[in-house]
């Protein structure tokens, strides 16, 4: 509907049906603006013959990916790739591949009709925002493009202008600061201690603390019978093809740490390694009781009891210091964090300035270069301490605002009681502050939270006007266009 | 039947409301049978509003319209959104819009601006300057600084905030920006001299470079400036640093222009960076205080806000006080209280608002000892109820003494015609004369009002038991003494002094029978307990 008509409504929308994408390190969302819901979510990974690898090396070579449901079938010879990692996309040719698959094939688009709206996280580069911007200018027709900062949709998509967006997703923990619906950069903090750093540390407890049980992903299995742990597992296998791929494998098996995830973690209500010697012993007590036990059924039928250490992976995510990975290898994989995020400057045409004495007069260093060297090698910050710290790092007039309205999203955030015990650390340690936190409550939504603000804010009538064409990227150059247009 | 004829049947007049009942009725008509009400309990309703929408079923006659109309049509059409912007971005979007589709191409032609195009609202920031002048202006800021880094101080902080009320409405929201900020750090001026000492040698310096940025980023956030330092790239530069050499350049490049508001330009100029400072720091220390701290700090506020409230209590109540003591004010006419009908209305009402008072301050007395400061209780001489005082006369008093005055005022010369009561009341009396005139003043009895006949009056002594009563009675007769008889306890001649003479005789006969009694019982038991002993 267009309000171009009748000027006496307030409706702020105007319907252009723009496309949304909101590629995510796990899930990729691509939909209509002005839709409640994308019309397609498909893993961020896609699956290639290895030998069509060797093939496209060469000129004129053509592969063939395969996207969505389709990776998940077992093909000899057959890779499983994730297109990004940090929500930045790493392998350009399948993302290429990926988007242009939906969207001829899947929402038969025609790209002249509609501008897209692309969400980024808050830590991309100017060179990798460029090149966003040229791959989608040259591979795809759309008349004009738009990158959202995906804390940005976020706080859109709650409808508050001013807020902290928590963003706990697949590769990396997020807390960004968003003013007017602008996110502040240099306040974000992100760590990677999120989702694949719980499956990291699920697969390494199954394996330190049920050697004999066997981890085996759910398409080989062809039947199987139900025996509890110290029982060996009863199960037949699938006839397969050979040369299963190990990336293939290990996609597998991450939907296995995911239903895990899903089905047995909670987190306890305080730290569970506490200074005090004598209370966390009974806080551990209190969580290893018969009460909290739960099985879980491995794929082959096998079900291992855990009790205290389903608290204690949920932990981790609050206080990843105090669990080490028994596997050596993983403790490398998660060098400590601080979260604090180096920024590429946005203006890269910085000079040395012109009136050089001057210069060196002031030589003060900036605040955020010196805590990067306070806090590289000490500290590491869990969820609550990342988030304290970004609310300090804000600034005082906004502090108590944005500690106000604290939106927590991202799949991992789904863990219950994971806001509870967020909402009494940091009441703790900000008395001053009063703190509110918000999370949807529908889980699909909070998946989805950044692309349906991404939704909103590409159906409102106001934004057309943000929209970058092709001409005026060309014409202005990206230097200006991306600290200027996208902010 | 409906409320109507109800009405009807009892011949009830029904005012103006009626025909618009009736509207409502034909109106209800068709609802009625939508709603699914009963008509019988509907008619009930009569002239009531229904306590429930019933046009909320709407139903058959809407679907009916719709099926009606003519779909209005709908055409997607291409429109250009930033018309606005230099007219040469041809971004071509596509919406739907109501309206045929020649119609709207019509209106395309005509160039109709796009609908959300007047959202799209630019801050007036000045152009900056080119370089050379910058470096003039520059040098003119740092000359000014140093000069008078403290008499400039004084007369910024004179500057008040500037009212918006001239027609430049560009440049408010700029001004509007400051006021806040200005507002916001209103105190504490002594210190920052101090400071302010201190902080300018170790001024910024700022490049063109930067400036040139920060200008840029000024508009792109139309003066948002936490965004705006957010994405200032140069180091070593506070959020504080960025407003005030955007204020001070501003006000600069202003001041060389013609037509310049003169609020804005000393809006801009009054922009103290230390005192957003200490500002800051006075809330990151408000921020930082301990929940103990802040507890304390609560109860604190609770306690000031409970002596406030004895504070207030205790001048209202010295207020009343005051009052009390000042002479009542006639307030309106006393014509009321010439009849005598007026008259005793008067008396009565004054008797009970008396008694209130006497009430009020008795149990106020027993209440508030020991709490709050009270203020010290009346003496019950001062009461109203004990008047001897010109000071303390009731309405009726004082009408009675004006009335006085009044007649001595008229009739000066004919003196004869005063009356006894008249000069009875004039006069002040003496005990004999009191006794004589029977004159007596119920200081602390508990009186009914209205006039009461004393033969009807009920002696305090005769609130005894009945059997008591009779056996007094029968005393009297035997001592013969004469009483009205029958139930009536009473002397014959019901003067003052028999009653009290007879209430005391009733006491004292009443108590010689108790004694008696009494003696009986111990006697009786002396004889027992002889009689167990064997000594009879």
């Amino acid at each position: 509907m267009s309000s171009g008509g009748n000027t006496s409504s307030v409706y702020a929308g105007d319907e252009i049906n723009a496309i949304v994408l909101d590629p995510g390190s796990y899930n990729t969302r691509i939909g209509y603006a002005g839709d409640d819901f994308p019309k397609v979510v498909v893993p961020s990974y896609y699956g290639i013959d290895k030998n069509d690898i060797a093939k496209s090396n060469a000129p004129g070579g053509k592969t063939r990916r395969v996207f969505g449901e389709d990776i998940n079938l077992p093909r000899s010879n057959f890779e499983t790739n994730p297109i990004l990692k940090d929500s930045e996309i790493q392998d350009w040719d399948a993302a290429v591949d990926q988007y242009s698959h939906y969207f001829n094939k899947v929402l038969k688009l025609d790209y002249k009709e509609q501008p897209i709206l692309i969400t980024e996280p808050v830590w991309t580069s100017n060179q990798y925002r460029q090149q966003l911007i040229d791959t989608f200018f040259e591979k795809f027709d759309f008349p004009a493009l738009y990158l959202a900062k995906s804390p940005t949709c976020i706080s859109f998509q709650q409808g508050r202008p001013n807020c902290l967006v928590v963003d706990i997703g697949h590769d990396s923990v997020s807390v960004t600061p968003v003013i007017d619906g602008i996110s502040l950069l240099k306040n974000s903090m992100k760590t990677n201690y999120a989702g694949r750093f719980l499956s990291d540390h699920i697969q390494d407890l199954l394996a330190h603390k049920f050697p004999e049980a066997k981890i085996e992903p759910r398409y080989r299995i062809k039947s199987k019978n139900p025996t509890v742990f110290p029982t060996a597992a009863d199960y037949t296998t699938k006839p397969l093809n050979e040369n299963i791929t190990t990336s293939f494998d290990d996609y597998q098996k991450e939907k296995i740490w995911h239903e895990f995830k899903e089905s047995m973690l909670e987190v306890p209500e305080k730290k569970l390694n506490n200074l005090n010697a004598s209370q966390s012993n009974s806080i551990k007590e209190f969580y290893s009781s018969d009460a909290n036990k739960r099985l879980f059924e491995l794929p082959t039928g096998q079900s291992v009891e855990l009790s205290l250490d389903r608290y204690a992976l949920a932990d981790t995510l609050f206080d990843p210091e105090s669990y080490p990975f028994h596997n050596a290898d993983l403790n490398e994989k998660y060098p400590p964090s601080n979260g604090e995020i180096s920024l590429a400057n946005t203006f890269d045409d910085y000079k040395p300035l012109k009136r050089a004495r001057k210069a060196e007069s002031n030589q003060s260093t900036p605040p955020l270069s010196q805590d990067d060297h306070n806090g590289n090698h000490t500290e590491i910050r869990g969820l609550s301490s990342l988030i304290s710290s970004t609310l300090s790092s804000v600034d005082i007039d906004l502090r108590s605002s944005v500690a106000h309205n604290i939106i927590i999203t991202g799949g991992v955030s789904l863990i219950p009681q994971l806001t509870e015990r967020l909402y009494t650390e940091l009441t703790n340690s900000n008395p001053g502050l009063k703190i509110r936190l918000h999370a949807v409550g529908n889980s699909s939504e909070r998946f989805n939270q950044a692309w349906i603000g991404g939704s909103i804010l590409a159906s409102l009538g106001t934004f057309h006007q943000m929209w970058v064409s092709k001409e005026e990227y060309q014409e202005v150059g990206p230097d200006r266009i991306l600290s200027q247009r996208f902010r | 039947m409906s409320a109507s004829d109800i009405l009807d049947v009892l011949n009830v007049q029904r005012g103006e409301g009626a025909p618009a009942k009736k509207k409502q009725k034909t109106n209800n008509g068709k609802t009625q049978r939508q709603s699914g009400m009963a008509r019988e309990l509907y008619n009930l309703l009569g002239p009531n509003t229904p306590p429930v929408s019933l046009s909320a079923g709407g139903g058959s006659s809407a679907v009916k319209d719709k099926l009606n109309l003519k779909p209005s049509p709908w055409s997607r059409i291409g429109f250009t959104p930033q018309k606005s912007e230099k007219g040469k971005s041809n971004l071509k979007l596509y919406h739907w819009v109501k309206g045929s589709k020649e119609l709207l191409e019509q209106e395309a032609i005509e160039e109709k601006p796009y609908f959300f195009d007047k959202f799209d609202l630019k801050p007036d920031i000045p152009e900056l300057v080119d370089e050379e002048t910058y470096d003039r202006l520059m040098e003119e800021i740092r000359r000014e600084k140093s000069k008078n880094s403290i008499p400039t101080e004084t007369t910024n902080d004179d500057t008040k905030p500037a009212s918006n009320d001239n027609n430049d409405n560009k440049t408010t929201e700029l001004v509007n920006g400051i006021d806040k900020e200005k507002e916001s750090r209103a105190d504490s001026k002594e210190k920052e001299h101090k400071e302010d000492g201190d902080k300018s040698p170790a001024e910024t310096e700022w490049s063109y470079e930067e400036t040139k940025q920060l200008f840029v980023l000024c508009n792109d956030f139309e003066l948002k400036w936490h965004a705006i330092f957010d994405r200032f790239t140069y180091p070593g530069k506070t959020l504080e640093d960025l407003k005030e050499h955007f204020y001070l350049l501003c006000g600069k490049i202003l001041k060389n222009k013609p037509n310049v508001n003169p609020q804005l330009l000393d809006s801009l100029n009054s922009y103290s960076k230390s005192k957003e400072i200490e500002r800051k720091q006075y809330l990151e220390n408000l921020l930082t205080r301990t929940p103990a701290e802040i507890a304390e700090e609560e109860s604190l506020v609770v306690e000031a806000r409970r002596f406030e409230l004895a504070a207030k209590k205790m001048l209202v109540e010295r207020s009343n006080l005051l009052t009390l003591f000042d002479s009542p004010q006639t307030s309106q006419s006393v014509q009321q209280y010439r009849s005598s009908q007026g008259l005793t209305n008067l008396y009565n009402s004054l008797m009970i608002m008396d008694k209130h008072q006497k009430r009020k301050q008795l149990s106020f007395q027993k209440g508030s000892s020991g709490r709050d400061p009270i203020p010290p209780s009346i003496p019950v001489a001062a009461s109203s109820s004990f008047k001897k005082d010109r000071g303390f006369q009731t309405h009726l008093q004082q009408y009675l003494s004006g009335l006085l005055k009044q007649n001595q005022a008229n009739n000066n010369g004919i003196k004869q015609e005063k009356s006894a009561v008249q000069q009875l009341l004039a006069k002040k009396l003496t005990v004999k004369e009191e006794e004589a005139y029977g004159l007596y003043y119920h200081a602390n009895e508990k009186l009914t009002p209205g006039v009461i006949l004393r033969s009807g009056q009920r002696l305090p002594g005769l609130s005894q038991r009945q059997s008591t009563l009779k056996s007094v009675s029968s005393l009297l007769q035997e001592l013969d003494i004469p009483t009205v008889g029958g139930t009536n306890w009473k002397p014959i001649m019901p003067t003052r002094k028999t009653m009290t003479k007879f209430d005391e005789l009733l006491r004292a006969s009443a108590t010689l029978l108790e004694v008696k009694k009494a003696k009986d019982k111990l006697e009786s038991e002396i004889k027992l307990i002889k009689s167990q002993r064997g000594l009879q």
